[in-house]
This record gives structure tokens, sequence and C-alpha cells, in this order.
């Protein structure tokens, strides 16, 4: 469930010792040297190692009463691990045997230390900045053209994926080629502020001022993220642009709000950094993962949010009775995306694996999957489901309301069809939903409309950044008032003389 | 059987093996990347920037201050518990040394979230005393280290010294400030090593008691996750000096005490 886990140091030392393991193999087989031993008889066995984020596929086990029965007459329970399910449907579908290794990462650095370092993995699911990273080093195998047909119906992917998601994957250049040349988008979200309107106004909530509002004085946290942070400032920071009536009606809106989030200029950097330093003195505290137990208990009243992490704190605070509602911020929010890649290194041209590759995607893509997915999870998936309305059903299954009153219409159509006025795709849902899970899960058109994507920044730029960031958490040395260096200066002079009179008195005796 | 006979060279064999596995080629490669640029190559700009960044100062000052009050805390809390628990007649003081003792056995992250939620009730909001709650915490975490080495060495204080010192006219204040404290020493060195050095680098306390600044171990793996081995090396590099320093001086004073308890008799 979290998308970034804190840094860790553990993790790092491992990273180290694993490089350390590789120079002590490459030593080894400098002085071996077998030179291409036995050429190894064909595997029967493909082995697809895959590397995912924690707790972002179902890993099965669930009780009898979830079952979940679809209006279209599917139903849908999760028994075992989705990739041992892959190996089956695998052999059953192709006839060719598939071991899945599958391993987690905690966060984007984490997976990027660990393939410079020289783990191998054949398909990964980094977030957007980071697989447009990979892309641009020329780490990242294209899919093939069979994955792309959609006349094979085990295609699941480019046969169900959301004609909004195409969109985005199909318009996002990487070295003038589309990301949908590498990338299948897994699961995708948007940033916003969860807060409790008990305390909180939805206009308070509704815009990334709310950390620096004096009025909920250190009952607000940020993200222990330097780019989450640094997009909920910059967003502070342009408020006046970004909502001026100029630029909400200019012709290239989308183009230019990309453009001020992306900004990434030494100027801007530190303009950011004297926002940073002073919003941290209102906001309780940086967090990963603790801040959504905390607005159940209380501690704290709003807190930035994935659009994911907010349905399951949602979720949480209602059996708890406690209300939590998600508000986006009126100036624009963060879309973000994980996506699937295969690695060069990892698929080694390998047809049949990247085929076996290929097919996991797929596997992942099947209707019934996806629901599967999104149940354990929490997140949104990017697919719609194309023909199969598995999904939409499932969307129903969540949110529709039997019962007349006070019920409004939710048009999803931009993310199913592409047609927002699509009458097909309409959830009858109980007005309290809005505001809440459902508007989390799929947010409506006028929210995805101020949404940008954040992109990778270059070496330089990725140095600033950390930079200020480090600059805005550690203590300054210049803060260390005058009194304290005295004291200092006292005990250290206290410290030598009292070893000075002591080997005076004590030294002849030695 | 005669084959499986060792020498104790070869005994010592696996133990070699581990210390280059483990110490000496992990230290190597710290160093290596401490003293290279992102090209290769040598350079001793990371060394100057250890000392002329007002980040690393501060972080280096911020984690001392920490580490410091920590240890006075600890040890002002500890020398009284360690002293009754020594001198105490009780039959089952084995039980009271046991109580102290037990906490250790619990996951300490555990701890640490319990304790949160006391000091939420206590404050209100935690977020009005960061350093405060950074000592608090790490006080819980770290006391049984400042307690046993302080009580076994108490334990073994010869009761005919202190004796002796009644007979030759000494008050309990003299007796305790000349023979208990002096004997004492090495016990609170060990204590104040044990103490001192994980409460600089602790930062996982710090994160789960959100204080945001960041102490060494959080510096270090900041740098580690923005990509940057070679300043993150030589931040850990200066930081193994100065424990090594710590270390080597208090060893030095330990034995010296030990020799002049010694003479004292």
């Amino acid at each position: 469930m979290q998308r970034f886990k804190k840094k860790n140091i553990f993790k790092a030392s491992i990273a180290f010792a694993s490089k350390l393991s590789l120079l002590v193999m490459m030593a080894g087989t400098a002085v071996l040297s077998i030179p291409a031993a036995t050429p190894q008889a064909k595997e029967d066995v493909i082995k697809l190692r895959v590397c995912n984020w924690e707790e972002y596929i179902d890993l099965g086990d669930w009780d009898e009463e979830e079952l979940i029965e679809l209006d279209n007459g599917t139903s849908i329970i999760g028994e075992n691990a989705m990739y041992d399910d892959f190996e089956e449907w695998y052999y059953e579908t192709y006839g060719q045997r598939v071991e899945v290794e599958y391993s987690c990462f905690g966060t984007n650095e984490d997976l990027y230390n660990q393939l410079t370092l020289g783990d191998a993995y054949d398909i990964v699911c980094p977030s957007d900045y980071m697989l447009m990273k990979l892309i641009a080093e020329d780490k990242v195998q294209p899919f093939s053209e069979e994955f792309f047909d959609t006349n094979d119906e085990n295609n699941y992917y480019i046969n169900g994926v959301s004609p909004y998601i195409k969109d985005v994957f199909d318009n996002f250049l990487i070295n003038d080629e589309p990301w949908s040349k590498y990338a299948a988008c897994y699961m995708w979200g948007i940033t916003g502020v969860l807060y409790n309107p008990e305390y909180v106004t939805e206009e308070e909530a509704a815009t990334w001022a709310i950390f620096d509002n004096p009025k909920f004085h250190r009952q607000v946290t940020l993200k222990d993220n330097v780019r989450d942070t640094y997009f909920a400032m910059l967003g502070y920071l342009k408020a006046d642009k970004l909502l001026s009536e100029e630029f909400m009606n200019d012709a290239n809106y989308h183009d230019r709000l990309f453009d001020e989030m992306n900004d990434v200029t030494p100027e801007t950097i530190n303009e950011v950094e004297e926002v940073l330093q002073k919003t941290m003195g209102n906001v309780y505290a940086l967090e990963t993962d603790s801040g959504k137990a905390d607005m159940v208990t209380g501690k704290i009243v709003a807190n930035y949010q994935w659009s994911g992490d907010a349905v399951y704190a949602m979720d949480l605070a209602d059996e708890d009775g406690v209300e939590l509602n998600f508000a986006v911020p009126v100036e624009c929010s963060n879309l973000w995306f994980d996506g699937w890649i295969m690695l060069k290194d990892g698929i080694n041209g390998d047809l049949e694996k990247q085929h076996a590759a290929e097919a996991f995607v797929n596997f992942l893509s099947r209707p019934d999957n996806v629901v599967r997915n999104m149940y354990y999870i929490g997140y949104t998936s990017a697919i719609a489901g194309g023909d199969d309305t598995t999904v939409f059903d499932y969307l129903n299954w969540c949110y529709a309301d039997e019962d007349d009153e006070d019920n409004i219409d939710y048009p999803v159509g931009y993310f199913f069809s592409g047609d927002n006025s699509d009458e097909d795709y309409i959830v009858c849902a109980d007005a309290s939903q809005i505001g809440r899970q459902l508007t989390s899960q799929y947010p409506d058109k006028e929210t995805i409309d101020r949404t940008a994507i954040m992109g990778y920044y270059n070496e330089e730029e990725t140095k600033n950044i950390n930079q200020m960031w480090i600059n805005v958490r550690c203590f300054n040395i210049k803060n260390v008032p005058a009194w304290a260096w005295i004291v200092i200066g006292a005990v250290l002079l206290a410290v030598v003389s009292w070893v000075v009179i002591r080997t005076r008195l004590y030294g002849g005796k030695k | 059987m005669k084959g499986l006979k060792f020498t104790r060279k070869q005994l010592c064999i696996p133990y070699l093996l581990f210390l280059l596995c483990f110490v000496a080629l992990p230290l190597l490669v710290v160093i290596y990347y401490a003293f290279t640029n992102g090209d290769g190559q040598f350079t001793i700009k990371n060394f100057i920037n250890f000392f002329t960044s007002p980040n690393t100062l501060g972080t280096l000052f911020y984690s001392f201050s920490i580490a410091i009050a920590t240890t006075i805390v600890c040890l002002l809390l500890a020398y009284p518990i360690a002293y009754i628990l020594a001198r105490s007649k009780m039959k089952q003081k084995m039980v009271l040394v046991f109580m102290f003792v037990l906490p250790m056995w619990i996951n300490f992250t555990l701890r640490i979230t319990a304790l949160k939620e006391i000091l939420t009730l206590i404050e209100g909001n935690l977020a009005y005393y960061p350093f405060l709650n950074s000592i608090i915490g790490m006080t819980y975490d770290f006391l049984p280290f400042m307690i046993l080495p302080m009580y076994t060495t108490l334990l073994k204080l010869d009761n005919s010294l202190l004796e002796a010192a009644s007979d030759l006219g000494a008050n309990s204040v003299q007796v305790f400030l000349k023979i208990t404290l002096p004997l004492s020493v090495p016990g609170i060195i060990s204590g104040v090593v044990m103490v001192f050095l994980p409460s600089m680098t602790n930062y996982v306390v710090l994160d789960m008691l959100y204080n945001s600044t960041y102490i060494m171990g959080s510096f270090i793996g900041s740098y580690f996750s923005a990509y940057d081995w070679h300043n993150g090396s030589m931040i850990s590099l200066v930081l193994l000096a100065i424990i090594a320093i710590i270390t080597l001086m208090t060893s030095k004073y330990t034995d010296e005490n030990e020799s002049r308890g010694g003479s004292l008799l």
C-alpha cells in the first residue's frame, strides 16, 4: 500500500554489498574465465524475474464471503497469488512452463540503485518519472508488435486499456518516441488532501496553501519525499498564476501547466526552499505511511495523500466511525502512473522470455484480474476493459446506490470510453460519495483536466532539488545561538585544563 | 579421526574470511567511494565538502547534542538504579534486574509506537517538542544498555574496601565519592559508549516520533537515495573516524582507571 517507503540505510548497505559481491564475482570469472561453458540445453522452464512495489498485487487467500458477484454474471475471488495463477494460465494458453521469481522494492530510487548495481530483473513497475528516466537511458526493451495486435484476444492490455490512459501514454514523448512503446500502465492516480470535515472545510482543504494555514498549526502533514513535497510547494508558490483567468483559459493550458509544475530553474528552487522552510514551521511532520493512521486517531486534521492511499484511509476511518474526505487542490494536482517496463539487461534478446513478460502484463490486465488487484490493493487500474464490462460493473458494485434518495449521476465515460457524455458509463451513486472513495478512485473530468505529470529531471536539476531538500531537513550550524558556543567553549576548556592538571599531578608516578 | 585435526592457524581461516568479506572489503569500498567523484577520479572535494557545508556541520552538531543529552539523562537515571540494584540485600533482586532488561526483548519499533501514543496523551501535540521527544525516545530505547554494565561493575565492588574506608573515618558521602564512584568508572565508560554512539545515528526513533531534522544516519541515507554514493561514503567515513577516536580515548581511560583502581589498594 505504501508507494514510497522510508529511505532505508539497510537497503542502501545491501545495495553496497551486492555491488561488492559483483566485484568479487567479476574477479572470480576473470580468473576462471570459462569460455562460454557448454552451450546449455534449452531450458524447459522460462524464468521470469518480476520486481514490483510492496503490497501491489493480489496475493490471494481471500475469505469465502469476500466473493465479488458482478451484474454481468462474473464471480471473482482471489485464491492464489496472482503470479502463481499466471504460471498456470501461461501453461494452459501457450503450453510452455514459466516460473515467476517475484520480488519487491521500497522506493523508485532503491529500484534504480539495484538496477545500476547489477541486480537483473526482466520486468519491473516503477513510477512515471523513474520509467521515463530508464527509457531515456536506453535501458528499456520496447514491446513487440504482437503486444499491440488488437485481434489477439489474449492481448488484454491493448484491448482493455482506458482510452484516457492510452492517450496520455501515446502523447508523452521521451527521445521523440511515445511512452506507450515501452511502458504499460498498471495503476494510476492523483494527489490531493485527505482531511477531516469535522475541523476542515472543503474549501480550506482544496488548496495547496492548507499546509501553511495557521488555523491548522501543527495539524497537517506533508510527504517525506522531495518530489511530492516540491510539487505541493510549487502549487502553493504559483497559486496566483495558476488560478488567473488568463492562465486557465489559455488554449495551451495543459502544456503551460506542465511547464509550470515542472519548473526546476535554480531561482524557482530557491523560492520553493523559502516557502518550504516557512511551511515546515506549520506542519506536524513529514510522513510516508503513518499519516493515514494519524488521521484516523485524530492527531492531525489534514494530510497530503495519494488517491489510492486516501481510499484506503477512508475505508479504515469508516470502520472506526470517523469520516474523512479527499479534496483535490483547485490550483492543480499531480497525475501519476506506475507502469510495467521490460529491461534490456534482463530480457537480453530472449524472445521467449519477452513473450512471457508481455503475457504477464496481459494477464494482469484481464478484467477479472484487474478487479482482484483493485480490490486487494485499493489503487485504480489503468484498465477499462474494452468491450468487457467487468471493470465498470465492479465500480457499480462498489458505489451504485439502489434507493433513489439523494442520488447523483457521476459520469466516468472519459475513462471507460473516451467520451464523458457516454451514457453507458454513468455511476448512479449516493451524493455523499462525492469527495470520498468514488471521486478519489475515479476523479471527475474537471479534476483530471487540471492535473500535470511530473517529469524526470536531469542530473544537475536532480542535484539542485535534493540539495534544497537537504537544506530544509538539516539543522544549520549558523542557527546555533551564541550562548551555546560559549558553553561548548567553557566545557572544552574545563576538560582540557582538567586533563593537564591531572597529568601534572599523577604523571610522575607512572 | 586423525585427518580432522586442525592447527590453530587453520581454525582461524573462517574468521579471517569473515573479517575480510564483511569488514575489510566493505571498508575499502567505502574509502574508494569517499575519495572519488562520479567519473571515478580521485578527489578530496568530498572531504572538503564535509567540513565546509553548514548542513553537514549542523547535522553533526545536532547529532552530538542529541547523543550527549541522551547519554547524560541515561547516566543520571541509570546510576542510582544500578547502585540500588547492586547494593541491595534483597533476595529477589534478580527479578528487579530482569524487569529492567525485559523491555529489550520487545521489538523497539513497537515500544516507540507505544511511547508515541503516551507522549501524545501527555503533550497533546508531538510536533511542539521534537528535540525533547527524541531524547525521551532514545533514553527509553538505550537505558538498559547503560544500566547493565554499571550494575555488573558495582556488583563486583569489594565490600571490604568500603568497610576499610569507613573504619578509617570516612563518612558515607566520602566513601561514595572516593571509593565507589572511582571504582565504577569502567562501568560508566562502557555504558556511555554503548549509549552515545548508537544514539548519534539511530534516526528511526526520530522518524517515528516525527522529528524531521536529519541526524547522521538519515543524512547519509539522503545522499544514497539521491545516488550520491561519494559524499555519503565520505560522511560515513568521517563518522567512523570520530567513533574510532572516541572509542580509543575511552578504552585508554578505562585501562588507566583500572590500574589506578589497583593502585588504590
